[in-house]
């Protein structure tokens, strides 16, 4: 068991299983050791040629953890959603509710196909897609305002009404802000136009998204968590993606443009 | 950028504008601690606010805890639309009490 000192004692593991393929491979974060892959085969196959949500509780032998699995069927493959709690409600009093709600947002998040969890390669596809309009560096929350407002300009000459564009905006705030708090306090903005949507692309070199940060309370300095921040970005834009791990986390805010 | 005006009174009102973010938590604060000298409650005026997210919202409950804590409550009024919507979805009427809100 990782001791709850450690930075990242909850984490989130994606893995994604192919129709046809004989294991699944991961997407974020590590295969867990204690995971037959012939179970997850089995299960993902399952979900996936019934069309079917399925979650399970996962427990081990020597340490009941309780951690849940979630099999989201997608139309080609399963994505396999995880939150290891690494003993952490041990510890810190019992978080396990706040878990299992993360997750299963997460997993609903996918299965509605509002957010997409990223492989390497369709990170390099779908950041690279359509017109670059924008570009900012950002490293303090003086630059977010300016990236905001420029973002704010595009979304209102592109014909987007006045509530849209406020939500909008008020994503690319999440998205930057988390970047400055947990992403190692500095990264880029992209504004891309694609034929049917604006899409904003906010990247780090980080340490990877910590998802403990999406539990915590606001601080005593009154920053709230990228909790609330994910919740905002998830119920406001039209699609997200997302990828992170120990290189960075990047996230992908699309808006659509026509209907 | 967040702006505070004062009003001093028997309800001093601290008069909000610009944007709450990341960065509104010391003007926020000194702006409170000095309208909160010698009152028994402070108004908060959202009016003029264009711009919140959940690094404003978070430190705006912060402080309404700590007000409370101290016996000097914040209420906040002239809440927009938009302001409001943040605030009902990341459920803050129950962090610091519906009490909190006027009109």
């Amino acid at each position: 068991m990782v001791d709850a000192a450690t930075d990242s004692p909850v984490s989130l593991q994606v893995y994604r299983y192919t129709l046809g393929d004989s294991e699944v491979r991961p997407v974020i974060g590590e295969l867990e050791p204690g995971l037959p892959q012939s179970d997850l085969v089995a299960h993902a196959h399952e979900a996936l040629t019934s069309g079917t949500f399925m979650c399970y509780a996962v427990s081990q032998a020597d340490d009941f953890v309780a951690d849940e699995l979630c099999f989201v069927p997608q139309t080609d493959h399963c994505d396999i959603l995880s939150i290891r709690t690494n003993g952490w409600q041990r510890h810190h009093g019992d978080h396990r509710r706040s878990l299992v709600e993360i997750l299963n947002n997460l997993a609903a998040a996918v299965a509605c196909g509002k957010l997409r969890v990223l492989d390497a390669d369709q990170l390099v596809t779908e950041t690279a897609t359509g017109e670059q309009v924008l570009h900012f560096d950002i490293s303090r929350s003086a630059e977010l305002t300016t990236a905001r407002e420029a973002v704010d300009d595009v979304l209102r000459e592109a014909g987007i009404d006045d509530t849209t564009r406020k939500r909008t905006t008020l994503c690319i705030s999440e998205a930057v802000t988390n970047m400055l708090l947990y992403g190692g306090g500095h990264g880029g903005m992209t504004l891309r136009r694609l034929h049917d949507r604006l899409r904003v692309v906010v990247a780090d070199r980080g340490p990877g998204l910590n998802f403990l940060n999406w539990m915590e309370p606001p601080k005593a300095k009154g920053q709230a968590s990228m909790g609330y921040g994910f919740k905002i970005i998830l119920d406001y834009l039209d699609a997200v993606g997302l990828s992170t791990g120990p290189g960075g986390t990047t996230l992908l805010l699309d808006r659509i443009t026509t209907n | 950028m967040l702006r505070t005006t004062i009003a001093q009174g028997p309800a001093p009102t601290v008069f909000l504008a610009g944007e709450m973010d990341l960065d509104c938590a010391d003007t926020l604060r000194e702006a409170v601690a000095e309208a909160a000298r010698g009152a028994q409650m402070v108004v908060l005026d959202f009016a003029g606010v264009e711009f919140i997210d959940s690094s404003g919202t978070g430190i705006f409950v912060r402080l309404c805890l700590d007000m409370k804590s101290q016996s000097t409550p914040l209420l906040a009024r002239n809440l927009s639309p938009a302001v409001r919507g943040v605030f009902e979805m990341l459920r803050v009427p129950e962090l610091v009490g519906e009490d909190v809100f006027q009109g």
